[in-house]
């Protein structure tokens, strides 16, 4: 018997007479579990997803039009935040991490992008070196988004098919893109919305391509081909976007601040599915607990950052997981509420016969590679500078570590106890003052919060937290908090030379 | 009810001040959050309102600072629902609904001892603000920790 198939263009014609059977992802996994998929198969047209997260390789492109006398604009800004220029006199791109010279950290180019899509007035200046076709040095405007000629979102990178589990072994609070991670695996945090994704309810891209028209920001926009860093081997898919910013909603398309990361844009994308085969009906039913990430430990700034294990998007969405048997609370940090808007809003539309599918002029590729940079220099660990550390007892009195400093000439002394964990450190300022002071006993110098590092971290990471915290050595150590060694600022800057 | 932080200096930490308060002054308070260090203490207590000036004195007789800690506040229209805030939470006054929107219990949320979700908000919608100006404590005491 030959495969029952449907069409795009049978699909069309049904939008068109008003009898298209559209079912959000949701409700397609609810049918295919209650009723079957040949039903599901025979049932329904198209399935819509959804996913609203902070997709950091946004931007809008925008073109100004020509000022008089005429400026090949160099440098700009949009309410102090660069925008860079890439290309001739007026066109800008406004990149979604670049921040406010201002307002770091605070404001950027997503909110500059959200506030031009909600019809606010923003502040443009620009600086060139001038030309004899084009004079002008300087300018200062305000804009809307109806003064410029274009205004599209070009993404080059969104939609990660599913993304990993992120959670912190450090002692400190670290800040990173995938949010605010507590000390001691405190919390985790992932991205993605799982089983209503849209890469994942066409995992081998049967339906994406260039050219398909999708949900984007609130109207509708195309996929012009894969997103950099598409990794389809690993089910790590991306694509790059573009859509009509003038006709976006605000309720879509968001700035976003990250603390001590930078900014970003949240983006809302939804794809509708054409279910064109069985194959398609039954992939269209994935589930959050078919979908699995790794745990990976963001304290430990590598790329290879270290697994800690398997996640089922089904148990990070209960809230709690576990890592280590210890019972961890989770954060996402996409919204599966909008997404769900999204994948409703998109039925109604195609339900009502405002959106029509597409069919990919190229589908995504399916077999590219992800690979890392290419490097020159080799990357330095601890591992590679990492010294003996000079210890003492607790107990030992203060001249015991002034005779230490001097034999060993060190400025810093790691406090151990019996097991040889870390349980202070003392440097020669201390002693010094100490004796300044007229104190004797070492417990009352003893610094007891220390800041450490490990061997497995860049020593760029190390030298960061250094300069973070002011001070110019790390004890190394184990997970056990035993004392490994030493790392000095002196041994890191003689490695990066700074 | 009103949310008043107590901190008891490291040399009267051991003493009954608590109970001598309620005892005396026929005080009703629900003790919400303690925490005790090497540096002392802080207690952080709900008292109905017609007794927050009793008490408040009778805390700062005995020794120990007063103050009004600030309670969140929660731009809900602004808020993105993505729950970035939800894991920080370490009263569980953040919860996550089954429509996947996100809301907050101010009854159980501590305020400023704590205000681990504040820098958390990617859309910078929840902000520390102060209670009540009551008339019982100077601005400096009043002030934010
Ligand atoms: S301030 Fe603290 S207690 Fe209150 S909601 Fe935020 S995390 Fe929870
Ligand atoms: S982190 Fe902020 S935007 Fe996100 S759910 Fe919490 S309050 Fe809302």
């Amino acid at each position: 018997m030959l495969e029952k198939k449907r069409t795009v263009e049978e699909i069309n014609e049904k939008i068109k007479k008003g009898d298209v059977q559209v079912l959000t992802a949701l409700e397609m996994k609810k049918l295919v579990e209650s009723s079957g998929v040949e039903v599901a198969f025979k049932e329904v047209d198209v399935v819509t997803t959804g996913t609203f997260g902070a997709m950091c390789s946004s931007g809008a492109v925008i073109n100004l039009g020509h000022s008089d006398p005429p400026i090949k604009i160099q440098n700009a800004w949009i309410n102090d935040v660069p925008v860079c220029h890439p290309g001739a006199a007026v066109d800008l791109y406004i990149g979604a991490t670049l921040m406010s010279e201002t307002r770091p950290f605070e404001y950027g180019g997503g909110h500059v992008i959200e506030d031009l899509i909600s019809g606010k007035e923003v502040e443009l200046r620009a600086t060139a070196y001038g030309t004899d076709c084009y004079p002008r040095t300087q300018l200062r405007t305000t804009i809307t988004k109806d003064d410029l000629n274009q205004f599209y979102l070009i993404n080059f990178r969104n939609c990660y098919q599913r993304y990993v589990c992120a959670t912190n072994s450090r002692d400190e609070t670290i800040y990173t893109y995938m949010g605010k991670l507590l000390p001691r695996f405190g919390n985790a945090t992932f991205s993605g919305a799982g089983e209503l994704n849209p890469l994942m309810n066409d995992p081998d891209y049967e339906t994406i391509g260039i050219g398909t028209r999708i949900f984007l920001g609130g109207t509708q926009g195309y996929v012009i081909g894969e997103g950099t860093q598409h990794d389809p081997k690993n089910q790590l898919g991306t694509i790059m976007v573009r859509g009509d910013c003038k006709k976006m909603n605000p309720k879509f398309i968001r700035g976003a601040a990250f603390t001590k990361y930078g900014t970003t844009l949240y983006v809302g994308i939804g794809i509708p599915i054409p279910i064109l085969n069985i194959g398609l009906a039954k992939k269209t039913a994935v589930r959050d607990e078919d979908i699995k990430v790794p745990i990976v430990d963001y304290g430990v700034p590598v790329r290879d950052r270290p697994k800690l294990g398997v996640v089922s998007y089904k148990e990070l969405r209960s809230g709690t997981i576990t890592i280590n048997g210890k019972k961890v609370k989770v954060s996402p940090l996409s919204s599966l509420k909008t997404a769900v808007e999204i994948a409703e809003t998109l039925k109604k539309w195609i339900e009502e016969g405002l959106f029509y599918l597409t069919a990919p002029v190229e589908r995504l590729p399916g077999d590219t590679e992800f690979k890392p940079m290419k490097q020159r220099e080799k990357a330095f660990l601890v591992r590679d500078i990492v010294q003996k550390a000079v210890t003492c007892r607790e107990d030992e009195e203060i001249k015991e570590v002034a005779k230490k400093i001097i034999e060993y000439s060190v400025n810093h002394v790691v406090v151990v106890n019996d097991k040889g964990e870390l349980t202070g450190i003392v440097t020669s300022w201390d002693v010094t003052k100490a004796v300044a002071d007229g104190k004797s006993k070492l417990s009352d110098i003893i610094t007891r919060k220390v800041i450490t590092a490990r061997l497995e971290e860049p020593i760029e990471a190390a030298a960061r937290r250094m300069v973070q915290y002011q001070i110019s050595a790390l004890p190394v150590i184990d997970h056990q908090r035993k004392v490994l060694g030493i790392v000095t600022s002196e041994d890191v800057t003689k490695i990066l030379g700074r | 009810m009103v949310r008043v932080l107590l901190r008891f200096p490291e040399k009267i930490v051991n003493q009954p001040i608590i109970a001598q308060v309620l005892l005396q002054h026929r005080i009703t308070l629900n003790i919400i959050a303690a925490h005790v260090d090497f540096h002392g203490g802080n207690v952080l207590i709900e008292v109905p309102k017609e007794h927050v000036e009793k008490a408040v004195n009778a805390f700062k007789e005995r020794g120990v600072f007063v103050s009004f800690p600030k309670l969140i506040e929660v731009d809900k229209d602004r808020c993105l629902n993505c729950g970035a805030c939800y894991s920080l939470c370490p009263v569980g006054a953040i919860s996550i609904g089954e429509d996947y929107s996100i809301s907050f219990d101010k009854e159980k949320c501590i305020g400023s001892p704590c205000g681990l979700c504040v820098d958390a908000c990617p859309a910078r919608v929840i902000k520390l603000t102060k209670e009540l100006n009551l008339s019982v404590l100077s601005d400096e005491e009043r002030g934010s920790n």
